[in-house]
């Protein structure tokens, strides 16, 4: 056992504590005093300097405990719980992130280590990197081909949103596995699958609006670079808004002077007397 | 900021990847169709850099790249392609290409590689 120093929160209050890491569990201290095995940790979720673990209790009910501490400790106790948690979990290679907003990551390597879908998230673990990709944020699945030594390896491709950003990464294992992994993902996100009848409703124009928004365009930019008219690209906006494809940031307002603005605007441009 | 020149077969890419890099501050000196014409007018503008689409008709991105390279081999060309061509970078970076872009793209990154890509 490793005993290391940490807060923990109970009932929205945090406490200065302590936490034991062991090779099966978990003790947490004051003010919860309570032994968590790897085993019935069924998520967790890394924000900042804080882990929120969710607990599967004897009596089915899940409940979460947070923990704040430094990036050491909660590096450790992220790889141990990750190594040993109800997960489904394989050994496998990853790059991420690969690509970034559609550019290539330079520096980006294949890591040797885990990954581990759990309830909320992939989880990709190896000797120096930690990476969570919430589900909710994967935005696409590929069973695709990736050079490797010289050789066209099958690997998945994940993308998912970070900050805003389009982030690619890849997965590579033994194809039986990626296949086993890549169903599991596919099933872990299939709420994201758009049906027939919601394609029926894109047609070329709106699709074309939809990678504009993607790059990071505009209304305004839109409309000038398709020449639509404000009406036909709110129709298209209300139908990507239908369909759940995009969410409304800002509403901008067009507006035009009244007899009391025109008059200031008027009196402000005369010559001073 | 830099003098840019645009090399894509679609109308659609091109006048996106002009709306980006414009919003950045940079001059598009001109656009190419193909590979062949983007030559031609490598060598008419002299741009600081190039954007370069790899899948067109006629002359290909990464043979275009080669014809400017051999043209000018100082010139800063970054290869721009679909996803699922990724196989094509090694190629494309042994052709002397400066960086890459896989479609579709978000501005801010593509701004940023531009910049790396000119400053170094």
């Amino acid at each position: 056992m490793a005993e290391v120093p940490a807060k923990l929160e109970k009932g929205g209050s945090w406490v200065t504590s302590r936490i034991d890491i062991g090779n099966d569990g978990i003790v947490l201290k004051d003010p919860w005093n309570v032994t968590v095995s790897y085993r019935s940790i069924v998520d967790l979720q890394k924000r900042g300097q804080m882990i929120t673990l969710l607990v599967s209790m004897p009596d089915k009910t899940e409940r979460p405990y947070k923990i704040a501490s430094v990036e050491k400790v909660l590096t450790i106790v992220t790889k141990k719980i990750i190594m040993a948690c109800n997960a489904y979990r394989i050994m496998a290679h990853f790059m991420s992130p690969a690509i970034r907003g559609g550019v290539l990551v330079t520096d980006a390597k294949w890591e040797k280590g885990a990954i581990a879908v759990l309830k909320t998230g992939i989880w990709f673990v190896s000797q120096d990197k930690q990476i969570s990709v919430p589900l909710k944020e994967v935005a696409s699945l590929e069973l695709t081909k990736r050079e490797l030594q010289k050789k066209k390896l099958d690997v998945i491709k994940i993308d998912h949103l970070e900050g805003g950003e389009v982030v690619t990464s890849f997965i590579l294992c033994p194809l039986s596995t990626l296949q086993v992994l890549y169903n599991f993902l596919r099933d872990a996100t299939k709420d994201m699958d758009m049906k027939g009848s919601e394609l029926d409703q894109l047609d070329a124009q709106t699709a074309q609006v939809a990678m504009l928004i993607y790059s990071g365009m505009d209304t305004k930019s839109i409309e000038n670079m398709l020449s639509l008219p404000p009406e036909e690209l709110n129709a298209i906006y209300e139908t990507l808004l239908k369909l759940k494809l995009v969410d409304v940031v800002m509403v901008r307002k067009e507006v035009q002077l009244t007899p009391k603005g025109v008059r200031y605007i008027t009196d402000a441009l005369k010559p001073p007397s | 900021m830099g003098r840019i020149l645009i090399v894509d077969d679609t109308l659609f890419m091109r006048t996106l990847l002009k709306n980006i890099l414009s919003s950045g501050g940079h001059e598009i000196v001109g656009e190419a169709e193909d590979g062949d014409i983007g030559v031609t007018k490598y060598r008419e503008l002299k741009p600081d850099l190039v954007t370069m689409d790899v899948v067109m008709p006629k002359m290909n991105g990464i043979e275009a790249l080669k014809a400017i390279k051999a043209l000018d081999a100082n010139a800063k060309v970054i290869m721009c392609t679909a996803v699922g061509q990724e196989q094509m970078v090694k190629l494309a970076i042994k052709s002397g290409a400066r960086g890459y872009i896989v479609k579709p793209f978000q501005a801010p990154k593509v701004l940023e590689e531009i910049g790396n890509v000119l400053g170094a």
